[in-house]
């Protein structure tokens, strides 16, 4: 809990950055989120609360400087033993089972931005550590507009140096691995735990061009690569009769997108349109589109609304199936990989929301003699998954439903 | 692809679709950013990313798991 110190830190650091600034122009911002994740599908729960904060600084016109902290609290009931319909028809008095969860994500990092007339270069590393995940991440970013600010190109990349902790397994045989019960004893020196490197190179460009005074389009393209353990370490599967093992994924991911986003403002009713559509695809065979549409809309001058719908589908991976026992397609064994992952299986989700800004800029003088600028924000969705083949032996998961609500505070200085 | 990010790379370098700046008004105002509460949504982006099998179009920083 060290890190919960962060964001007084950050501040500090803010205040000495920006020394001798007139009180003309806005120089730090501060930027505090809060988030709230509910979902109770069948058989188990998840509650997540996030909490953050940013500083940023701009010291000078060239420079801008972000430091920030986040964290993920997190408890509920996960699937530890799955098994799917066929190994439950024999196996009647057997039940899915599940193991409570209680994690503590914390992130802290910070990036540098260098910024010209048309240009800016963003360098940055992040660290986060959980009970039985620990990650430093570096990220660059080469940004240019031209014809007078009508094309945007920007190049990223990102790198993950991630560690995930495992127990050690007495046997080489992955479908005689056993889960790890627990994170008791992860990053220490005890002899039953190991850790397993992942590394995840992250590759995105992107290009957005306006094309009139009211319509703007966006298209990003991005690549992954993971290498490295990404099972569920926690997680068993049902192979056969007395055949319980360890969640076993492959280690090699190569994943990529291509976003295409669009934004139409609507003079008439000053309010602006905006589509999203991605197409997805892996080597896991993992293929997904997804299609969201916004609406927002300004109410008077400090407030704005906005209202989302997004619809999403993806088919499931090559080696997914929802019992490994055995039965007629798509049951049955996948070869050398087997997984519990309902993520991994096909679905098609939607989601709904709303969104509320609150924007307070005073022409001139300050908020209370102190601020330049304030805003709030506020928001909530729900989104819904509707599982075609995953079961919890056999039992379709209903109530699959997840809630989502923000509050945002950020403040000018 | 090549052929695609050619023809998009010509398409904006003819310059043909230039909006003037003195017409840039609409186009800087906040409901027309893409992102213009990209902190505010990175706890939504996250919940969704770990609750579907794809990624993509939201940036490259990151740092950790966090997806029980």
């Amino acid at each position: 809990m060290q890190l919960a110190k962060w964001p007084c830190a950050l501040a500090l650091i803010a205040m000495l950055l920006v020394p001798g600034r007139t009180t003309q122009a806005q120089v730090a911002e501060l930027d505090t989120s809060h988030t709230v994740f509910y979902e109770a599908p069948t058989r188990t729960h998840m509650f997540v609360y996030t909490p953050s904060v940013d500083v940023q600084a701009g010291p000078w016109p060239w420079l801008e400087v972000r430091a920030g902290w986040e964290a993920d609290v997190v408890s509920g009931a996960s699937v530890s033993t799955k098994f799917g319909p066929v190994y439950h028809a024999s196996h009647p008095a057997d039940v899915v089972s599940t193991a409570s969860v209680h994690d503590l994500r914390n992130m802290g990092g910070g990036e540098f931005t260098f910024k010209g007339d048309t240009t800016s270069l963003t360098g940055g590393y992040d660290y986060s550590t959980e009970n039985d995940y620990q990650s430093h991440s570096l990220h660059v970013n080469a940004r240019t507009d031209a014809l007078q600010h009508n094309t945007q190109f920007a190049l990223s990349y990102g790198r993950n140096f991630d560690r995930v902790c495992d127990r050690v397994q007495t046997e080489t045989d992955p479908t005689r691995f056993t889960a790890l019960e627990t994170s008791t004893g992860c990053f220490t020196e005890d002899a039953t735990r190991m850790t397993h490197p992942i590394g995840i190179d992250t590759f995105e460009a992107s290009w957005a061009q306006s094309w009139t005074p009211i319509v703007e389009t966006q298209l990003t393209y991005t690549a992954q690569l993971v290498d490295g353990f990404q099972s569920d370490p926690y997680r068993s599967i049902v192979l056969g009769e007395a055949v319980k093992a360890q969640e076993h994924e492959p280690n090699e991911r190569a994943r990529q997108a291509v976003t295409a986003r669009l934004a139409v403002y609507l003079r008439g009713i000053k309010g602006a349109l905006r589509f999203s559509l991605r197409g997805y695809s892996d080597t896991w065979a993992v293929r997904s589109g997804t299609a969201e549409a916004e609406f927002e809309k300004s109410l008077g001058d400090s407030l704005r609304l906005m209202v989302r719908g997004r619809f999403y589908k993806q088919s499931g991976a090559v080696f997914w199936s929802d019992d490994y026992t055995g039965g007629d397609p798509p049951l049955g064994p996948r070869g050398q990989y087997w997984t519990a992952d309902r993520e991994l299986s096909p679905f098609w989700s939607w989601l709904a929301g709303l969104r509320l800004a609150w924007t307070i800029e005073p022409a001139r003088g300050r908020i209370l003699g102190l601020l330049e600028s304030f805003k709030l924000v506020g928001s909530a969705s729900v989104t819904s998954f509707s599982y075609d083949e995953y079961t919890l032996g056999g039992t379709p998961v209903s109530d699959a439903r997840a809630y989502v609500a923000t509050a945002s505070l950020v403040a000018g200085f | 692809m090549i052929r695609v990010l050619a023809l998009v790379a010509f398409v904006a370098s003819t310059g043909c679709v230039t909006v003037a700046p003195q017409q840039r008004a609409i186009l800087a105002d906040p409901t027309m950013q893409f992102d213009a509460e990209a902190r505010h949504e990175a706890a939504l982006r996250h919940a969704i990313d770990n609750r579907e099998g794809s990624m993509g179009g939201t940036g490259v920083a990151g740092g950790g798991c966090g997806c029980n």
